[in-house]
């Protein structure tokens, strides 16, 4: 199938998640989409499979104009996707999974189930899968329920398949099972888009490379005489001019440190986590999303337990404790997901904004509640970070995303604490919002505490970070120190794999 | 207009029933309010303060977040546990009135922390085990009042009459127990523990997101536990002001019939568990049942047409006090 999409673009808001976007997709061919989170590849997709409808620019399928209305419009024409979180029902059976929604019918509207597993007998065959139909889904292993996503598509009769991030949740086993698969597909004629942030898997996979930056396409080139380093510099791209300088502090004293850390359920088989941060100093963590940050991000907080090796907040040992106490000794934590771990959002900005003050009995006299210092509490943190609310009584969800990150960081710093836990604490904020918080952090800094940021952000790592760690799979890197490290050095740690360690050496000795 | 649609559709309702408004209305209002020296209008304060009592212990949980409709089988606990008691402590007079609020009490909270327990320990959700313990509470008292605590003499499935001290006396010169001064201390505690409290503040902040209460540090576990136990300790609470003021002894069955769980819960959703409505709306229930069997007795309405009226007034009020509630919860967004 030939597809084209030509001149996309969509604004979320403000923001232009998309700004022209033209791709060209070839049959007999495997392309793949690289770029960094919110570099606009999921967004572009959506538009292509009919879920995101508000759009300007035109689709065309074999050189005819098509548009959409839902994406049943999109599998009609011959599209199909695999979402990288499954839409499986978990009791029901293989085939039943496969064929609902296009069900074959016989008379009286019974359904006709040995067509359909005729029918699904035979794109086994072809295709060389081996799966039993009649088994239910919730005894799968992930490899083989994404093995029914993808026959989903084909049982549709898809000429266009969209995998999103496909390897993620994969074992090495079974990502190679998957590549084969799709280079039969390629020669049954299809086309495959495979969206990924892994560049090695693109280079061995993959006929054609299209890389994404900030909603737009950087280059789109056959995947012949491209390198792994030419891709890697296009997804981070070249560095924004620095407005904010840091001023030079000797760190103080180790006020977290991570000891031989093995965490519970990392997304992936790494090694245990080593890390110090000192008081005045900052320290990055920088990675694509998925890579194990938010799992050594909630042990720190206390959201996950370990296996072996210990925390030490402030010198203190509060592996087994718990949040509370934790946030006692010296903890904050600026949250990623701020709807939901953030704020309560049903909740007055007065009760939000004091929960953490509430919790170490600042704000109570014994059961009660002080509600005029709640009040002015809040009315105090409004004012100093610029919170555009009408009172502190109204509820959290009428605030703006930017507002409501700038009350959560406004919170969290009040408490003091010595740790700092920042976990991409300007995602989806407007640039006067990124300013200001950048600047909170660094005057803590400059106060003495210690912070480790976690962001997929490399611009926002290099402006702050006294030193910067990256990780990838599961695994932390050696820490660099930010002026001896280049973003290409760091993009390539990033992107690649960690048993490539002639590239990682090269680098260690730079 | 929807007063007048109301009107009409009652009119219609009466006049298949083949009994007139003014008259139906009028024995509506008496057995609600009125009767020989306001005796209905005791009944009805007497049955709003176990409807009240029922629906505070729902909104307490529900506001956590804790979908307890396991109401009815704390309540019954806390009825038991107080007949029990009562009659076999040996304790008299006011000594005897606390011990038996007190162990309804404990009896009560201790069922419902039984349900947190399946939630937190065995993942049974619970809304689940707090539906499913209904039916060993009611059970379990019925197999003792049936079998080993039973009043032979009497003939019925139930313990012996309490002694008369410890029967919850009438307000002077009138046919009202005291049963309703211990709500109405109960609301105003509530009142205070839903918005001036730690524990209420924790409760709110853990119904409304529990991961953001959890990441701020407030202690699910206990927080979990600590309002199972105070919902059920209400319920239990109304279960023994059932016992030592309106039946003086347990009666199987006595508590589960009326209902007053059920329509407790249904009494906190309709007011979107606001919790100052909880007393309005807790009267309302009881004026409507009162008022309905009344309609009844003396209209010759026959009791599924008023049972009928019943539920027809329930859903107009609802519409309009759902309204209400969403207006207001809009006019706070749109700031």
């Amino acid at each position: 199938m030939f597809a084209q999409l030509h001149d996309i673009s969509v604004n979320f808001g403000e923001v232009r998640a998309l700004d022209s976007v033209s791709l060209d997709i070839s049959p007999n061919q495997i392309h793949a989409v690289v770029g960094e989170n919110g570099a606009g590849k999921s967004t572009l997709m959506s538009v292509l499979f009919g879920l995101n409808v508000n759009y300007g620019g035109q689709i065309f399928i074999n050189d005819t104009r098509k548009t959409w209305a839902t994406p049943s419009d999109a599998i009609k024409a011959g599209i199909g996707m695999v979402h990288q979180h499954f839409m499986l029902i978990e009791s029901m059976t293989v085939l039943e999974n496969i064929i609902l929604g296009s069900e074959p019918n016989k008379y009286l509207g019974f359904l006709d189930f040995q067509l359909a597993e005729k029918k699904i007998s035979n794109l086994l065959e072809t295709y060389n899968f081996s799966i039993n139909l009649h088994q239910t889904v919730d005894k799968l292993s992930v490899g083989q329920r994404q093995m029914v996503e993808i026959l989903k598509t084909l049982y549709r009769s898809a000429e266009l398949i969209i995998l999103d991030e496909p390897t993620a949740v994969l074992t090495p086993a079974e990502r190679l099972d998957l590549f084969n698969s799709l280079q039969d597909f390629k020669n049954a004629g299809k086309s495959i888009i495979l969206i990924t942030h892994k560049i090695d898997e693109v280079i061995a996979n993959a006929d054609h490379v299209s890389v994404m930056r900030a909603g737009q396409l950087i280059s789109s080139l056959p995947i012949d005489g491209t390198s792994q380093t030419q891709i890697s510099e296009e997804i981070v791209g070249v560095s924004k001019t620095k407005s904010i300088s840091r001023k030079k502090i000797k760190a103080g004293s180790v006020k977290l440190n991570l000891s031989n850390l093995d965490i519970l359920g990392m997304p992936q088989i790494g090694n245990a986590f080593n890390l110090e941060v000192k008081a005045s100093e900052i320290v990055g963590i920088a990675g694509v999303a998925g890579n194990g940050q938010s799992e050594l991000i909630e042990a720190i907080i206390g959201l996950r337990s370990s296996k072996s090796g210990f925390i030490e907040i402030c010198s203190r040992d509060v592996t087994g404790a718990d949040i509370s106490t934790r946030r006692d000794v010296g903890l904050c934590y600026i949250p990623e997901d701020r709807q939901k771990r953030g704020l309560a959002l049903g909740a007055q900005l007065s009760e939000n904004a004091s929960i953490s003050s509430l919790v170490s009995k600042a704000f109570s006299k014994g059961p009660f509640l002080r509600k005029t210092k709640i009040r002015n509490f809040t009315e105090g943190l409004i004012k100093k970070f610029d919170v555009k609310a009408s009172s502190p009584s109204a509820l959290a969800s009428s605030l703006s995303g930017g507002n409501k990150q700038k009350l959560i960081i406004a919170r969290e710093l009040s408490l003091e604490s010595d740790v700092i836990i920042a976990e991409n604490p300007t995602w989806g904020v407007d640039l006067g919002a990124i300013n200001q918080i950048h600047h909170e952090l660094l005057s803590m800094r400059e106060n003495g505490h210690a912070i480790l940021l976690v962001s997929s952000d490399l611009d926002e790592i290099l402006t702050l970070s006294d030193r910067v760690l990256v990780m990838f799979e599961s695994e932390l890197s050696q820490s660099f120190c930010t002026e001896k490290v280049t973003r290409e050095e760091l993009g390539k740690l990033m992107l690649m794999k960690a048993s490539d360690k002639k590239e990682k050496k090269k680098i260690n000795t730079a | 207009m929807t007063a007048l649609s109301l009107f009409f559709i009652l009119l219609l309702l009466l006049n298949l029933a083949d009994a007139s408004f003014f008259e139906a209305s009028q024995a509506f209002l008496k057995s609600a309010f009125g009767g020989r020296r306001y005796a209905y209008l005791y009944v009805t304060i007497s049955r709003c303060a176990l409807i009240t009592g029922m629906a505070i212990a729902a909104l307490i949980a529900f506001r956590a977040g804790l979908i307890n409709i396991g109401g009815e089988g704390q309540l019954v606990i806390g009825g038991f546990a107080a007949a029990f008691v009562s009659i076999y402590s040996g304790v008299t007079g006011v000594p005897g009135i606390i011990l038996a609020i007190l162990s309804a009490m404990i009896g009560g909270g201790l069922w419902a922390v039984l349900a947190g327990l399946m939630k937190l320990k065995l993942g049974v959700p619970i809304l689940v085990g707090t539906l499913l313990l209904n039916y060993p509470a009611r059970y379990i008292t019925s197999y003792f009042v049936s079998h080993p605590f039973r009043d032979v003499a009497s003939g019925m499935p139930q313990t012996l009459l309490l002694d008369k001290s410890l029967w919850l006396p009438f307000i002077e010169g009138t046919r009202l127990d005291t049963g309703f001064i211990f709500i109405l201390i109960v609301y105003g505690f509530v009142l205070i523990y839903s918005h001036r409290s730690v524990p209420g503040y924790h409760a709110k902040m853990t119904g409304l997101s529990i991961e953001f209460a959890a990441t701020s540090g407030i202690n699910i576990f206990s927080t979990t536990l600590k309002t199972l136990a105070f919902s059920g300790a209400i319920a239990g609470l109304v279960g023994a002001i059932a016992v030592l003021g309106i039946h003086h002894r347990f009666t199987d069955g006595m508590l589960v019939q009326p209902l007053y769980a059920w329509t407790g819960i249904v009494a906190a959703l309709l007011i979107n568990l606001v919790p100052w409505a909880i007393l309005p709306a807790g009267f309302f229930f009881a004026s409507l049942t009162s008022g309905a069997s009344g309609m009844e007795r003396t209209a010759d309405v026959p009791k599924e047409i008023a049972i009928i009226i019943q539920g027809i007034i329930i859903l107009f009020v609802a519409s309009r006090a759902t309204g209400i509630a969403s207006d207001t919860k809009n006019k706070e967004e749109g700031n």
